[in-house]
């Protein structure tokens, strides 16, 4: 009995040490609610987020401070801007920019509470996005959103779910679908640098522009094929499959630059196609994560490769004349560019594989 | 000593668990009503039967059900955000259930945390299989689910002591308020479930059946702790008054294993005993 009770009570103690350690650094309502009722040009409503996650918002502000209508008073325009910075309404992924005005503190949730209105653009979809607050992964926001007198969208965006949609039922705008998908496109390309480098490292050996052109129409190829695959739904090797690859096709791409001179055979076109594959596996899962509009699938695929194409080219037609020039200008430094930059690309690659297997 | 050392070493380790190893209760906001009372029933999260308030996730609900003279899906009924889990008014003095299931959340924990986690809640299945896949060094991909019920006794017993359908459930096999010793049975999809390892807690109701405020009462340790027999039940001493409950973890492997390698549900059944009942 004795050994059972202190059981108990080691129990007892490991689960207030397990909750006062987990409050250390969250606190224990970590909630925010974002209700909206849309009306046919604006979205009025109401957003609650509690005083601690609006404190931490503002810096060195005691969230104490806030739960009294003259503290409240102090902070109202820095409050103010917590939330319309925080609240991210957007149509068709433009994001709305609207008013916040009241503000009360609500002693029940220990939250504020702010009245916003803003403008409502024709479109066929709204998204909020969030959750509100990211400062601790635990966060949970409450949307819910009115139309017409019915409720449209009940939701929870936490880290893992980030985005709420109302499909308004209005015609979506396909002009600004292929400019938005471009403009992704053209930004996964320049954010990723292990696309760069993989073009650069088929870059290093030179040659002609037909060789150049038939290494890029292979790998635009492949990337294209298996992107459609994949967003479609028809085959979606996983990320810890896909993302180790990519970082290997770097790394051959830096070894084939060594040996293709002692070979005298050219393969950079075959490993271009072949590791396009791969790319374009890649590509999909990033535009997954932009949610694809249903409407306009077919649109925003298209759009999304065209993007990658432009960034692609881009960096082929500063990189390849810019070694072009250097090669013809110091005849010298040829094998030096060739050798150390083929090493700087393998050594990337390393670092990349190695990372992606033990992150895997 | 040793144990309690280890013990506060787990608790030391598993302290980032923020979300889900916490318990997921149901509760009223009094255990006491009769016929013609709104009952008020709200979730609540957190660890020794202390935590704080959970708001209803609508995305999240796979079943949410009342049992009263008959057993109504009341899904469409609760808003998203909302503290009301379920609001009811009572038809007679027969009592009152109210059952929910979540959908599967998914989490991923460090291989020593997952293993320690594994350990806190007596789940050796999986871990002589991780032991068994050489895997107990890696990461723990997990994605679990919440099966939870409330009662509120009342004359018509069979509302706590039928089993509402929830994936993995603890269900009294007899009235638990008039008992020394409740039997109780975990059933996995129906079915029991051998081998599970069961805890209860139990504290003092505050005047008119209502529980003290989750927030601010103290964190407590169970009061049971044992392992079903083959026919899925457990006894337990349920002699003292105050508000019960009665959990249980079972993890078995993912059903996605794209998400995840592991699945758990997370069972519990709470119910008030009154203070001055004799127990027979």
């Amino acid at each position: 009995m004795t050994r059972r009770v202190l059981r108990g009570f080691a129990l007892g103690l490991m689960s207030a040490t397990i909750f006062v350690a987990s409050q250390a650094h969250a606190h224990s309502q970590p909630y925010s609610w974002i209700d909206l009722v849309a009306t046919p040009d604006s979205l009025l409503g109401e957003v609650t987020a509690h005083v601690v996650d609006v404190a931490h918002e503002l810096g060195a502000v005691a969230p104490e401070s806030l739960a009294s209508a003259s503290g409240l008073a102090v902070h109202a325009a820095a409050v103010r801007e917590v939330f319309a910075r925080q609240l991210d309404l957007r149509a068709e992924d433009v994001r709305l920019t609207g008013t916040i005005g009241a503000i009360a503190y609500l002693p029940e949730k220990n939250a504020l509470r702010a009245q916003v209105a803003f403008a409502r653009p024709h479109s066929s979809s709204l998204e909020v996005h969030g959750p509100l607050f990211v400062w601790e992964d635990t966060h949970e926001t409450y949307v819910n959103l009115r139309a017409s007198g019915r409720l449209e969208v009940q939701d929870l965006l936490d880290h893992t779910h980030t985005r709420a949609t109302w499909m308004t039922g209005e015609k979506r705008d396909l002009g600004r679908v292929v400019l938005r998908f471009v403009r992704e496109g053209i930004h996964h390309i320049f954010i990723g640098p292990d696309h760069i480098l993989f073009i650069l490292g088929l870059l290093l050996l030179g040659g002609s522009l037909r060789q150049l052109l038939r290494i890029v129409t292979a790998f635009t190829i492949a990337h294209s094929l298996t992107l459609v695959v994949a967003t479609l739904g028809w085959l979606q090797p996983p990320a810890r499959v896909i993302e180790p690859m990519i970082a290997m096709s770097i790394i051959v791409v830096g070894i084939e630059n060594l040996l293709a001179k002692q070979r005298h055979r050219d393969w950079r076109a075959r490993l271009a196609f072949g590791f396009g594959l791969v790319h374009g596996f890649g590509f999909a899962s990033v535009l997954r994560e932009l949610a694809l509009p249903a409407d306009a699938l077919g649109g925003a695929l298209v759009s999304f490769n065209v993007g990658v194409e432009l960034g692609q080219m881009a960096i082929v037609v500063i990189a390849a004349p810019t070694l072009a020039l250097l090669r013809r200008w110091r005849p010298a430094w040829s094998p030096g560019i060739l050798q150390g930059g083929s090493l700087v690309v393998i050594a990337a690659g390393a670092f990349w594989l190695v990372e992606r297997l033990l992150a895997h | 000593m040793r144990s309690f050392r280890l013990l506060f070493t787990l608790s030391l380790l598993l302290a980032p668990l923020t979300a889900r190893a916490h318990e997921y209760w149901l509760a009223p906001l009094s255990y006491q009503a009769g016929a013609g009372d709104t009952v008020v029933v709200r979730a609540y999260v957190g660890t020794g039967f202390k935590g704080e308030g959970k708001p209803l996730a609508a995305r999240r609900v796979v079943r949410l059900e009342a049992r009263t003279t008959r057993r109504v899906d009341i899904r469409s009924l609760g808003l998203n955000g909302a503290d009301d889990y379920a609001r009811l008014v009572l038809p007679d003095a027969g009592g009152a259930s109210v059952a929910f299931q979540s959908d599967f959340a998914r989490i991923e924990l460090p291989a020593a945390q997952f293993e320690a986690y594994l350990k806190l809640e007596g789940l050796e299945e999986p871990l002589r299989e991780r032991v068994r896949t050489k895997t107990s060094n890696a990461p723990g991909r997990e994605r679990y689910a919440r099966c939870c019920r409330t009662w509120l006794h009342g004359t018509d017993v069979a509302r706590g002591i039928e089993p509402a359908g929830l994936t993995l459930e603890v269900v009294p096999t007899a009235d638990p308020t008039v008992l020394k010793r409740a039997s109780f049975r975990v059933l996995l999809r129906g079915q029991p479930l051998g081998g599970a390892l069961v805890r209860a807690w139990n504290r003092p109701l505050d005047t008119g059946g209502r529980p003290f405020a989750v927030a601010t009462r103290d964190s407590l340790g169970p009061v049971y702790e044992g392992r079903t027999r083959a026919d899925g039940t457990v006894t337990i001493p349920v002699e003292r008054g105050g508000e019960w409950m009665v959990s249980c973890v079972h993890m078995e492997p993912s059903d996605v294993r794209s998400e995840a390698d592991w699945q758990s549900l997370w069972a519990n059944f709470t119910f008030a005993r009154p203070a001055r009942s004799r127990p027979r």
